[in-house]
């Protein structure tokens, strides 16, 4: 067992550094880069045994022979020395400087970074202050006075540079450093007893690593650039040994007269930073966990649909909603996998119908290719049918699509801190949620809007409707959400686990104004919960969801009698006395209702 | 908010004190000294020794750094050893030059980088996410010093179309006109960098926006794709770039060193380059610390401007 | 704020409209002038560079003046003058009538009053230096007023160069009333009683002048000059070729070919007393031994520097003294390029693959491609043997390190110099007693007793043929022990556009404006 252990990591590990280099060559841009860059690295190195002229050989009788002369690929310079050595042996230098300039200053920087975030406190405060110190310094100046404080040469150019960035590691890093501190494991390590540079070195450090990386990968290209400058303004190389800003600096005198002798080392610097850029965005989309899922991708206004998908008739000719053999999937790095298959509902007017099953199961997945709001890419839907009303939803133009979106089918989504905008007031979520679909003066917008604040329960909803969702509770909050959702009347409302992230009394208070309203208003109810006691509170019929298929379907009363699938016995089973549920719920929730209010 | 701005605006004078200090420091380790300069060619050890008495830098080092604050504590910068003119006089001339090309090139990059950032977004993988970013990744990849010229070459040489250098005309002009038209190529170019950082981040963000929850409650309402974007999406989005272009004050500052020196634009960058030269201590000073309070200004303003488009912060 | 930014933006479209082409014309009748740099002052007396002599000679007058085209002296605010028997006094009688851009009157108090401030350390304006170049009138004892229009110099010993250090820019007489008036800020505030009246400078912009219709000499035909500052070659370049100056002087070799084949642009040159030569450490390390030094002359090749690296605008040094002084009758020849005899030398002298370090600037006055020059002399010195190390520092670090001798830290330096009288470089530069620690500029430590004894005796002799005579005999000498490595001497040159008429340059690297006409 404990051997299974020991060795089930090394392949895990293997496997992500091969998927990491993938992911990389995935990312077209990235690979051109990095084979750009190898090929400008290899021809440096290659530079002792190249067949090229010596670099620093003068013959100012053929000075500045343009480009593609005879012995002179690229031509000669201001001394007549063959540019194309030089630039081969200069990139040597500019890389080597650029490279280990970037070391240096990842190193200092993210000790700097370690140990204020890992310290905290005081001397936190003192070595920020001194960073800022750094930044507020302009950069040139910096580099300019420490190269003439050092005097001039590259070795000082470096450590001008690499002073000039610390700044940008130590803030990244401290970031880190600062959350990782408090962290769980670390607390732990630390009771253990570990010392703190143990910690620093063995438990921190390997988690900053990647940010290390990526900072390191997009200032490489930055420093490279600076570098040049520092030439550019004669404080890198001393002649006559060539590096591309001190070629450029040189060259630029003859600007007017022999561009080529400028442009050449100038076109090689844009290629060394464009390609390292390019390289340093692939790997931090490798390093980055959050876009490594592919986050960054753009979604768009509506789930693609395969034009090739099965189209199943309607089941039921009186349905409002009729979902059929709906297959909705996600492609993440060319692979595909199905999120549901071949799920099919339906809803009544009027009828409350629950979808329940554990995370997971598609419940939401279900739900939100209804309307086509999965997020695609990745999500695509492969097969089945939306009808609503008869008119396939999937087959709708995009503007008739979004038409009916708010209108005819309104959501009400789990979280209502992160699905209301946190810097709209509420009452303008709402009035737009009414825009969207009335063409209303501002001032109607303004009475109805607060009119549905004020029937959701919100109180003083005149003065509420200039608050930001974060200034409210979360029920009402959701109260909020609820509103938006019943703003144009529609036939369907898909409630997505509307009370879940809520307490229990306020779930109460919620599902009670649900099931008033959808008696109140006529409209059917898609509730998607993963509670047993709250379908048996609220629904009409059950489908229960599994594995991204629909197990069992039935009457809410019968199905909990008896259930017929094993699964759906296990989830009822969960709900601890089931049969009390229902009171319990009740007669919290009678404590609530507005009547019984002081 | 008045108190933060004001506990933030405090904050300022430590780091200017110790900038200060590192000022003072490094100059006295640069070698060389001001009476070379003075005298140029002919700085003979003796007439360096003069001048160094006249100059009071025969003083220790500690001395000076005490006499200087304690003026400068009443308002008195000192006198530019180089331009034989009060510091206070030259740099806040200098300064205002500055501030119009930082800020003209701030304004710009900002607007570029998030148009630039929003459109590549949203056309993700279209030929204008494409276009956009290698414009870009080539605006960031290129030293600025060397666009300039460039720009020169092409706008004011071959085209005859924009001045090449200079803040205004040196007979009638002096408008504003004058001014824009003299500003179009510095501008530019020392924005090119800048917005290149601010549209990939405006781009970056944008991604991210469009995938949260909020933004598909928006499309569940059914809000056209438009104002998906620009009100809900963009709104958030352009929240996280702010304090970034904050940061990229100090970019364009510490960058306008380059372009000024190219484009002959009388601001503090060149000024300060030359001040290091001359061993221009006071001046050194002065023009540090003008520089370094308006990027710590810079990105308290951008700070405010953050805090006020972002209702959970500010309260 | 909303209304700012409506009128921002009205503006910039505005702008984009009226995008009007060739915005870079200069304005008639004003002569725009594109300086290497921004003055450091318009005080005369407290400056030393040539940059900035080209601006003050057009709003001051001297006493004398260079003779258009020549250094030979000639009346300027002075009709006349006498010199005794001794040569150690000169009675200069004034012109008359002349009055100050202030308004004040040009008189011998004022002439006495420049002088003072100048030299007497308790003089109450004397604060308002320091006077750098004030060592040109060392020699001056006393100034004295017999009357309003006339004044006595009293000199503590005959020295030859007076007159011509009196025509020095550094001879150039300011306003007492605006010296009174504006005390230390007096250099932005400068009054003289040149052909054209300061009016504005606006700092890294500009330094603008305009017409003195009460010249005393005629007034100018140019209504106004303005004298930009470009710092950047390149940019400097640009607005010449974009229209937006009338006048570039130091124009870059390179870019000298292209302005000459222009039909709309004038070139003028001019050569002038210029040297250009590296400094020899002769107390210690390899150059120590004059076979040594001999053999880094034969081994540069200054003709294709001065041909090829310079583009034809300098000629070969032979020695300290520029053949701009015609009136030195020196037959030296420049060392040849003569890499054998280089090699043979170095091996006389028994050093096979001597160790150098070469001070290179980056920049500076009459420095002429400091960079470029450094590392062609470095290959030629390569290849007969030497082993040299480059240090490039930015000028100002360099003249520091320089200026206080090159022992313990080097071999080899950079330098030029520009003078207006034989006697100055090598009296500086190559005496014994101006060693670094006498507070002189010999940074190589030459020391030969029969220079200095010529040198002192030219110094003194009012006779030019006898000066001619010493300043010849000084070169040979110096020629054959090689404290320097002789590489050059530069022909300046200018750029104009074509409407600019009357236009010339001098030998003494002034630059007088009142004849241009545009």
């Amino acid at each position: 067992m404990t051997d299974s252990l020991m060795v089930v990591p090394a392949p895990k590990a293997g496997s992500q550094r091969v998927s990491s280099w993938k992911l990389l060559f995935h990312n077209r841009l990235a690979s051109i880069g990095l084979c750009l860059l190898g090929m400008l690295v290899l021809v440096a190195l290659l530079a002792p045994v190249l067949p090229l002229p010596d670099p620093n050989a003068t013959a100012p009788a053929e000075r500045l022979r343009p480009v593609l002369s005879e012995g002179h690929l690229l031509g000669t310079d201001q001394l007549g020395r063959d540019i194309l050595s030089r630039l081969i042996w200069g990139s040597r230098v500019s890389m080597t400087v650029g490279f280990s300039a970037t070391l240096v200053a990842a190193v200092i920087g993210s000790a700097i970074g370690l140990v204020s975030g890992y310290a905290g406190g005081r001397t936190d405060n003192l070595m920020m202050r001194g960073v800022d110190m750094l930044m507020a310094f302009p950069y040139i100046l910096l580099a300019l006075a420490i190269v003439a404080v050092l005097g001039p040469g590259l070795m000082n150019a470096l450590y001008a540079i690499a002073v000039v960035n610390i700044p940008f590691f130590a803030r990244n890093v401290r970031g880190v450093t600062l959350a990782l501190s408090h962290a769980e494991f670390v607390d732990a390590a630390r009771l253990s007893g570990k010392g703190h540079v143990s910690i620093l070195a063995t438990e921190i450090l390997p988690n900053v690593l990647p940010v290390i990386v990526i900072t390191m990968s997009t200032t490489a290209g930055w420093m490279i650039l600076e570098t040049a400058g520092l030439s550019f303004l004669g404080l890198g190389a001393q002649p006559p040994q060539a590096d591309l800003g001190s070629m450029l600096g040189e060259g630029r005198a003859q600007l007017f007269t022999a561009p080529h002798v400028s442009v050449v080392p100038g076109v090689m610097i844009f290629l060394i930073v464009i390609s390292l850029n390019v390289l340093g965005d692939g790997i931090r989309d490798v390093l980055d966990p959050r876009l490594r899922s592919g986050a960054l991708l753009r979604p768009g206004p509506r789930t693609a649909v395969d034009p090739d998908r099965t189209v199943p008739k309607p089941g039921n000719a009186d349905a409002v909603l009729d979902v059929q053999g709906l297959e909705t999937g996600f492609t993440r790095n060319g692979h595909y996998s199905a999120a549901v298959k071949d799920v099919s509902l339906y809803l009544q007017p009027g009828e409350c119908l629950g979808l329940i099953g554990e995370s997971g199961s598609g419940k939401s997945v279900t739900a939100l290719s209804i309307m086509g709001l999965v997020n695609s890419p990745p999500g695509i839907i492969r097969n089945g049918a939306v009808y609503l009303h008869g008119e396939d939803v999937l087959a709708m133009p995009e503007t008739k699509l979004i038409a009916c979106r708010g209108s005819r089918v309104a959501y009400i989504f789990q979280d209502p801190l992160t699905t209301l905008h946190p810097m709209h007031p509420i009452g303008r979520q709402v009035e737009e949620a009414i825009a969207a679909h009335q063409r209303l003066d501002r001032s109607s917008l303004r009475e109805c809007s607060i009119a549905l604040l004020e029937r959701v329960g919100i109180p003083d909803a005149g003065e509420r409707a200039k608050h930001f969702p974060h200034q409210l509770s979360g029920g009402q909050r959701q109260r909020v959400g609820i509103a938006m959702a019943l703003a144009n009347d529609p036939d369907v409302i898909i409630a997505d686990e509307p009370t879940t992230a809520l307490d229990v009394t306020v779930q109460a208070q919620i599902l009670d104004l649900l099931r008033e309203l959808q008696k109140e208003r006529g409209m059917a109810l898609l509730f998607i919960t993963h509670d047993f006691g709250v379908v048996a509170d609220i629904c009409d019929r059950v489908a229960v969801m599994k594995d991204g298929e629909v197990v069992e379907t039935g009457d809410t009363r019968g199905l909990l009698a008896n259930p017929q699938h094993a699964y759906t016995k296990r989830l009822i089973a969960c709900v601890p006395e089931i049969g009390q549920g229902k009171q319990f719920l009740e007669h919290v929730s009678a404590l609530f209702r507005p009547e019984n209010w002081p | 908010m008045p108190a933060y701005a004001a506990k933030r605006l405090l904050s300022v004078f430590p780091v200017l004190f110790g900038l200060s200090v590192i000022v003072f420091l490094v100059m006295s380790m640069i070698p060389g000294d001001p009476a070379t300069a003075i005298l140029g060619a002919y700085a003979t050890p003796e007439n360096v020794e003069r001048i160094n008495r006249d100059l009071g830098l025969d003083k220790p080092l500690v001395q000076q750094y005490v006499i200087w604050i304690g003026n400068v504590l009443q308002g008195d910068f000192g006198r530019s050893f180089a331009l034989n003119r009060p510091v206070l006089d030259e740099v806040l001339e200098r300064f205002q030059a500055t501030l119009v090309l930082a800020g003209v090139s701030l304004v710009l990059c900002a607007v570029i980088g998030l148009l630039a950032g929003v459109v590549s977004a949203v056309r993700q993988f279209g030929w204008a996410d494409k276009v956009i970013t290698f414009v870009v990744l080539a605006g960031i990849s290129m030293p600025s010093f060397w666009l300039g010229l460039i720009l020169i070459l092409l706008f004011a040489v071959k085209w005859r179309l924009l001045p090449a250098s200079g803040m205004y005309a040196i007979y009638g002009g002096g408008d504003f006109k004058d001014l824009l038209l003299h500003l179009i190529l510095p501008a530019t170019t020392l924005a090119v960098v800048a917005a290149g950082v601010i549209a990939r981040l405006t781009r970056a963000a944008m991604l991210e926006v469009l995938r949260q929850d909020f933004v598909r409650t928006a499309r569940a309402k059914g809000l056209p794709e438009r104002q998906v974007i620009y009100r809900h999406a963009f709104r958030a989005a352009v929240v996280s770039v702010i304090p970034v272009i904050g940061i990229q004050a100090g970019f364009v500052l510490g960058g306008a060193v380059y372009i000024e020196t190219v484009f002959q634009w009388p601001g503090i960058g060149a000024m300060l380059v030359n001040a290091i030269s001359t061993r221009d201590i006071l001046l050194v000073q002065g023009g540090v610390l003008v520089v370094a309070a308006s990027y710590v200004l810079f990105n308290l303003a951008a700070d405010m401007l953050q805090t006020m488009l972002d209702p959970r912060i500010r309260s | 704020m909303k209304r700012l930014f409506h009128r921002a933006a009205f503006a910039a479209l505005l702008a984009l409209v009226g995008f009007s082409p060739a915005t870079a014309q200069t304005p008639p009748n004003v002569l725009v002038v594109g300086q290497i740099a921004e003055p450091k002052s318009l005080d005369p007396h407290a400056v030393t560079a040539t940059n900035d002599f080209r601006i003050l000679v057009n709003l001051y007058d001297g006493l004398v003046r260079y003779k258009d085209g020549t250094l030979e002296v000639e009346p300027a605010l002075a009709e006349n003058w006498t010199i005794s028997d001794d040569g150690k006094t000169y009675t200069f009688k004034l012109r008359q009538g002349v009055t100050f851009h202030d308004g004040s009157e040009f008189n011998a108090e004022a002439v006495k009053f420049n002088f003072d401030r100048m030299l007497k350390e308790d003089h109450p304006f004397h604060d308002t230096g320091p006077f750098p170049l004030s060592f040109n009138f060392s020699a001056v004892e006393a100034v004295n007023v017999i009357d309003d229009s006339t004044v006595e110099f009293k000199l503590n010993e005959p020295f030859a160069p007076f007159l011509s250090n009196l025509a020095y820019p550094t001879g150039l007489i300011v306003s007492p009333a605006a010296v009174e008036q504006h005390g230390k800020d007096f250099g932005r505030h400068p009054s003289g009683t040149g052909p054209f009246r300061f009016a504005e400078w606006k700092s890294n912009q500009l330094v603008a002048a305009e017409r003195n219709d009460a010249y005393w000499d005629g007034a100018p035909a140019l209504e106004a000059v303005v004298f930009r500052p470009i710092t950047d070659a390149n940019t400097r370049i640009a607005e010449m070729m974009a229209g937006g100056i009338d006048i570039m002087v130091e124009v870059p070799p390179d870019n000298l070919a292209s302005f000459r084949s222009d039909a709309n642009l004038n070139v003028v040159e001019q050569a002038g007393p210029h040297v250009w030569f590296a400094i020899l450490n002769t107390k210690e390390g390899p150059f120590a031994d004059k076979l040594v030094r001999q053999a880094a002359n034969f081994a540069v090749n200054k003709e294709t520097l001065v041909n090829d690296v310079l583009q034809g605008t300098a000629t070969v040094a032979a020695g300290p003294i520029p053949p701009a002084f015609n009136w030195v009758e020196s037959s030296v020849e420049p060392y040849p390029h003569d890499p054998e005899r280089a090699k043979q030398l170095l091996a006389e002298a028994g050093v096979e693959n001597p160790k150098i370090t070469f001070y290179v600037t980056e920049g500076g006055s009459g420095m002429l491609n400091p960079v470029t020059m450094g590392a062609a002399i470095q290959a030629d010195l390569q290849a007969v043997g030497f082993d040299v190390a480059i240090e490039t520092y930015e000028w100002n670090t360099f003249l520091g390190r320089v200026n206080e001798g090159l022992e313990g830290k080097a071999d080899m330096a950079e330098m030029a110099w520009m003078t207006n009288d034989p006697d100055t470089v090598p009296y500086l530069t190559l005496r014994t007693d101006a060693s670094p620690e006498n507070g002189g500029f010999n940074s190589g430590y030459y020391s030969n007793p029969e220079v200095d004894e010529l040198l002192a005796k030219a110094r003194t002799s009012t006779d030019q043929a006898e000066r001619a005579k010493l300043y010849a005999k000084v070169q040979e000498i110096v020629h054959e022990d090689a404290p320097w490595l002789f590489v050059a001497n530069w022909v300046q040159n200018a750029v104009t556009t074509a409407a600019v008429q009357g236009f010339k340059l001098q030998p003494s690297f002034l630059l007088h404006l009142k004849d241009v006409t545009k």
